[in-house]
């Protein structure tokens, strides 16, 4: 981990705040205090890096666009950008999908690991609480969930690798996620 | 409570990631429309953050941050260039699926999704599009019954134009990159309702549609010409289609 990453949310959104007047100092920090994570969240769904990168490039040009609509009172600022980085890897990968190779690890990768802070972007009572939550759902569920947010796995590739129909990996993943919302909810 | 829940777990999934591109698309458009959409997307990806913990940091090359500034630097040069794309990226995203040559860039005016307050019914087999002028009229409603597959379509503010015609169009990406025209509207708006028989009601229930105003009798190019008015067909209860507005 590198010192770069020790940012408070509160640091962040005075950054976004002064990026969206086009401040590049600030646009230059946050940069720097976000894009280690925000590269390994795109690499881990497209699995190449000069794609990854170039997805990069796009989330950047997408922040300093959109900082001015972004919202402290509806979003925390991590949020706000990790949604912009995974969506647009996402997307990439949807139109895409031939370019990302497979990787036999993922699922071992996937099935050994339990979320923990990397960064202090992190608020580790929340990690805590959700990780509480996926452990309330059956193993498989919870491969499925982790695989498609954290490696942008597609109902088909679910499907495929659990052996069923996309129907019932669709109708698993709604009730995965009901689950998680009850559990969550305070 | 129902529909909350439909949108509540649209939302959850589209935050996943999970949703077939075409609902994807769908959501990322209606998003920016659909207050309570948006809020509820907005609740999930701060649910689904910690999973992000899982993933360790990665340092870029050096250069890519240079490249990011060269971008920027290109950006600023061409204020106007930059501001009128983003625009148009704006106004891409609303319209979706439309690509219409000209009426992106001449009648921003005249294109807004449509937003409905129908309620869901339980396997509704009736769908109703309305296209807006601007925010304040339904220019025209579009209803469609899929057992039918029959469409019926009214005026609510739009006015017949001399010399011109108004004519419907459907997009679906089954159908290819462009818009397929549906028919021209008679000179009483009216248009024939078995013109959409041939797609089925799984492809309607994915379709956009849109009317531009085109030379009368309809678009000579096949493609539209003139600009556009589009919407989302919305699901809403049994026989809407026969009571009055």
């Amino acid at each position: 981990m590198d010192s770069e990453s020790h940012q408070s949310s509160e640091e962040i959104n005075e950054l976004i705040r002064e990026v969206a007047h086009h401040d590049r100092a600030a646009f230059a920090r946050l940069y720097k205090a976000t894009a280690p994570k925000l590269l390994g969240t795109v690499l881990r769904i497209l699995r190449e890096r000069s794609w990854a990168e170039d997805v990069i490039q796009d989330v950047y040009i997408k922040v300093w666009q959109k900082a001015d609509q972004f919202d402290e009172s509806k979003a925390s600022p991590i949020a706000w950008m990790v949604a912009i980085a995974r969506h647009s890897a996402i997307d990439e990968l949807r139109k895409h999908p031939a370019r990302r190779s497979a990787d036999t690890d993922e699922i071992d990768q996937i099935a050994s690991t339990q979320p923990e802070a990397h960064t202090a972007l992190e608020n580790s009572q929340a990690v805590t609480s959700l990780n509480r939550c996926i452990d309330t759902l059956e193993k498989d569920r919870q491969d499925m969930v982790r695989l498609a947010y954290l490696n942008g796995w597609s109902r088909e590739q679910l499907a495929a690798q659990y052996d069923q129909p996309i129907n019932t990996v669709k109708t698993w993943l709604h009730r995965a996620l009901k689950q998680l919302k009850r559990c969550l909810a305070p | 409570m129902t529909d909350h829940n439909d949108l509540d777990t649209l939302a959850a999934e589209f935050v996943l990631g999970t949703l077939p591109p075409d609902e994807r698309d769908y959501v990322a458009a209606r998003r920016s429309q659909d207050a309570e959409l948006e809020a509820l997307i907005l609740a999930w990806e701060e649910h689904l953050l910690p999973l992000n913990g899982d993933v360790a940091p990665v340092e870029p090359d050096p250069s890519l941050f240079r490249r990011i500034e060269q971008r920027l630097d290109a950006m600023q040069l061409q204020p106007g260039a930059a501001a009128n794309k983003a625009t148009v990226t704006a106004l891409h995203q609303r319209v979706r699926r439309w690509q219409w040559s000209t009426a992106v860039a001449s009648a921003a005016a005249l294109v807004l999704v449509a937003v409905l307050a129908f309620q869901p019914a339980q396997e509704p087999q009736s769908f109703v599009a309305v296209f807006q002028h601007d925010d304040q009229q339904p220019a025209f409603m579009l209803t469609v019954d899929l057992d039918n597959r029959e469409l019926n379509i009214r005026p609510v503010t739009a006015e017949p134009v001399q010399g011109k015609s108004y004519q419907l169009w459907i997009k679906a990406d089954e159908l290819g990159p462009d818009p397929r025209s549906v028919g021209v509207l008679t000179a009483d708006m009216d248009i024939d309702e078995s013109a959409l028989r041939q797609y089925n009601p799984d492809l309607l229930k994915e379709a956009t549609f849109g009317i531009s105003v085109e030379p009368e009798g309809g678009s000579p190019t096949g493609k539209p010409t003139g600009p556009a008015i589009h919407g989302f067909l919305y699901p809403t209860k049994e026989g809407v289609s026969g009571q009055p507005l």
